[in-house]
């Protein structure tokens, strides 16, 4: 059972990585295609990128949160 | 994981380290502010630059979610808003206190069944934004105050997105989110920072520790922005009608 618990957790922590890997490449190729076009809009698109890298980041890392506590509730 | 010290009272747990750490971190924004505005210069310079650059960077949130005569009104609402996050992310980071206790202490609430190979670690400070509670807290009161403005200035226009049922939950999601967001993030930051710490030989995770405190405390930035972003855009949406 405890083990089934551990690969749970893991699977959370996986899945959300993927996830976030998929949209943060998606944000960042964009954001360079964006300034590879037209340089002088680098400062503001940089702000912009950011925030939304901060709004992406918050899924994933609710799913690694909650792995986190799902391991320690098993390992202590 | 870590275990803070709680004294009940009538029913009610107190966990004493997220009051002291939420007593801190008001005590830390309002010397900020208040020695920001002392001997106010025409070319600013130190603390007023950094200041006025937090005072513009929060006009630029309300001139984007309100009308222009309502952006100046929530102006010091976000300020207050935006410091108090972020003092409170990088309290965890910059400032985290915890130790190890060998006997337990019935009055603190740290009981013998807490205890793994004699002894328990306890954290004395740490971020209150990375206790669930306190995170739920803030964002479900954002989220009554926004319904109060939405009903304050039209219970007509409040009221007509509920002929959809569905706008309930999303009206459930929104405080869950907005407070989940904050919270896994600060949590998750000063758990690995726990674990790096503890749990291998600290020579080998130097260099990672560097790594992950400098990110965090750029996340504990984003995130207080976010926050206060995200809770200016849900009074906007209640208060501007559909």
């Amino acid at each position: 059972m405890e083990k089934m618990e551990l690969l749970a957790a893991a699977i959370m922590i996986g899945l959300a990585a993927f996830g976030a890997a998929i949209g943060n490449s998606n944000l960042f190729s964009k954001y360079i295609e964006g300034v590879a076009r037209q340089p002088e809009t680098r400062s503001t698109l940089f702000g912009q990128t950011m925030i939304l890298f901060g709004l992406i980041e918050a899924l994933p890392i609710i799913g690694v949160a909650m792995g986190i506590l799902l391991l320690f509730n098993v390992i202590g | 994981m870590e275990i803070t010290p709680k004294v009940t009272v009538a029913g009610l747990t107190f966990d004493l380290t997220i009051i002291l750490a939420t007593l801190l971190a008001s005590v830390v924004v309002y010397g900020l502010v208040y020695f920001a505005t002392r001997k106010v210069s025409m070319v600013p310079r130190g603390l007023q630059a950094g200041m006025e650059m937090v005072v513009d960077l929060i006009r630029g949130i309300t001139e984007m979610t309100y009308d222009r005569k309502r952006a100046e009104k929530f102006v010091a609402f976000s300020i207050t808003l935006f410091l108090f996050v972020l003092v409170a992310n990088q309290i965890g980071v910059i400032l985290m206190i915890a130790s190890e206790v060998h006997s337990p202490i019935p009055a603190l609430g740290i009981t013998a069944d807490k205890f793994h190979d004699g002894a328990a670690h306890v954290a004395w400070l740490k971020s209150p934004t990375a206790d669930i509670g306190f995170a739920f807290t803030m964002a479900i009161a954002i989220a009554l105050f926004a319904n109060y403005m939405g009903i304050k200035t039209s219970f007509s226009n409040w009221i007509k997105p509920f002929r959809n049922p569905l706008h309930i939950v999303e009206e459930l999601a929104k405080p869950t989110t907005h407070a989940m967001r904050l919270w896994a993030n600060i949590f998750a930051g000063e758990i690995l920072i726990t674990i790096l710490l503890t749990k291998f030989n600290p020579l080998v995770t130097a260099l990672p520790v560097g790594v992950w405190i400098g990110f965090s405390l750029f996340v504990g930035m984003i995130q207080a922005y976010i926050f206060t972003v995200l809770a200016n855009v849900y009074i906007g949406q209640k208060i501007s009608g559909h």
